[in-house]
């Protein structure tokens, strides 16, 4: 096989699967992560608590195992998930606990002087956070989601070890048919590198689009 | 004589175990133009902060326009701290001016000062932006609407927070040393854009100021705080040139001495 056709043959089964459990954890991250972080600034002391501990579990143990757990350990429980949806989750839950942490810190480094501003002009709690504090928050929090982003990509990587065919998963396929192993795992990290660059590229454009003339 | 706009009952603010404000009574008057002096520390950025709700009242009440601020009276007739309702209900009596001016980045000049009107009072946002561009056009700065703060000078930021605070009609106006953070040679300009307003006469206002010549030209009255109490309190000639208290008298030549080389 040419290293052409080795790339075709891993792209043309793996990038689906890669490309759809990628984007649906980042969401499901994207929403436990701001929910995690507004959660996380509540007056309620339990509210924060109970975040506290979903956040040091999650960061607290291995992707992997987490992972296995949710695919091979829950059944025990009689909660049997399908390999994407046990993956979307774990990763999902995972990086959620990140960006809340990620989202937390953001809301608070934006200045007290804009909350201030805000009382003056007597808005809402609820108009303060969304039309001052989290748009600012937001540009903030930017490079760190991106970097997020680019890490949860590359950890779907994983998601071949609980069944799913992904890239990874169809590179193993092939290194075990042909035992062209040099050539099959090249290609698999020039195929992420060249998927992740244009992300870290979108963000950065993004960032420089949302503080053009104005921070 | 008609009930005065602001009136401030046995106020003490504590933070933690440091007293910054002790037992102060205080009115303002409907229209009347009170200008703050004392040295930094005496209480006097505080006591406004307490009428802007953005510090919260140790002992004591505040009234505006007969209501109370920080306060609810219950069918008994006793007070209890005031909900959130009733305290914005009375907090949109008041509007206040920043040192830092605390403009909203993310926002043009113009979304600036419609933001308040459109989220907080409800208006439509054809009107708000024709009223806002009105407010723009006295503060001197109708061509910048489309610009972002960060594009701004100093003095320029400052006259946008003024007409971004105006544009909501508060009955009492609060300014907080708002030329300190400026530029020398833009401290005119904004001076200028207070004393417009102030010319006009309805608002009220309650200038926190280290520009003496400016209290004297635009404040019916001047109160002189030390140490978390007004020492004195009296028309701008009697305060400036005719101190009473050792205070007061050592606190104008001590500032007399620093401003001229």
């Amino acid at each position: 096989m040419s290293f052409w056709e080795v790339i075709t043959s891993i792209l043309g089964q793996g990038l689906w699967i890669t490309l759809l459990t990628t984007f649906l954890s980042a969401i499901l991250a994207l929403v436990i992560g701001f929910a995690g972080g507004l959660m996380r600034l509540s007056r309620n002391k339990f509210v924060r608590f109970i975040v506290g501990v979903y956040v040091e579990v999650f960061r607290g143990t291995s992707l992997l195992v987490q992972l296995f757990w949710i695919y091979y350990v829950l059944p025990m429980f009689g909660i049997t998930l399908s390999a994407i949806t046990a993956a979307v989750l774990a990763i999902g839950l995972n990086y959620g606990a990140y960006t809340s942490e990620v989202v937390r810190s953001g809301i608070q480094s934006v200045d007290e002087g804009q909350i201030e501003a805000s009382i003056a002009l007597n808005m809402t709690k609820i108009q303060r956070m969304r039309r001052v504090i989290l748009p600012q928050a937001f540009i903030l929090m930017l490079p760190n989601l991106g970097n997020q982003l680019i890490e949860l990509f590359k950890s779907t990587s994983l998601v071949a070890l609980i069944t799913l065919t992904d890239l990874t998963y169809q590179a193993d396929v092939l290194n075990a048919t042909t035992l062209q192993t040099t050539q099959i795992y090249t290609a698999l990290l020039i195929i992420y590198f060249v998927i992740a660059w244009p992300m870290t590229k979108g963000i950065q454009i993004l960032e420089r689009k949302l503080t053009e003339g104005r921070m | 004589m008609t009930e005065p706009i602001v009136k401030y009952n046995k106020v003490t603010k504590y933070f933690d175990d440091l007293q910054v404000l002790d037992k102060i009574d205080f009115e303002i008057q409907q229209g009347e133009k009170v200008a703050l002096i004392g040295p930094s520390g005496s209480g006097k950025t505080t006591f406004a902060r307490l009428l802007m709700t953005l510090e919260e009242i140790t002992d004591g009440t505040i009234e505006v326009e007969g209501e109370y601020l920080w306060h609810e009276k219950n069918e008994k007739g006793e007070l209890s701290p005031a909900s959130t309702e009733h305290l914005r209900k009375v907090r949109s009596n008041v509007g206040m001016v920043f040192q830092h001016f605390h403009l909203f980045p993310h926002m043009t000049v113009l979304e600036n000062i419609i933001e308040a009107p459109i989220t907080v009072k409800g208006k439509k946002k054809k009107e708000a932006t024709k009223q806002g561009k009105e407010i723009l056009d006295k503060v001197g700065l109708l061509d910048k609407a489309d610009v972002y703060p960060a594009q701004l000078s100093g003095g320029q930021k400052q006259r946008v927070a003024i007409a971004r605070a105006l544009v909501m009609e508060p009955k009492v106006l609060i300014f907080d040393e708002p030329t300190s953070a400026l530029d020398p040679e833009l401290v005119g300009e904004v001076l200028e854009v207070i004393k417009d307003i102030a010319d006009q006469g309805e608002t009220s206002m309650l200038l926190i100021t280290h520009e003496m010549d400016f209290a004297k030209e635009v404040a019916d009255r001047i109160a002189f705080f030390d140490d978390g109490k007004i020492v004195e309190d009296g028309a701008p000639s009697e305060i400036l040139y005719n101190p009473k208290s050792t205070r007061l008298k050592e606190f104008l030549e001590r500032f007399m001495n620093t401003q001229t080389p």
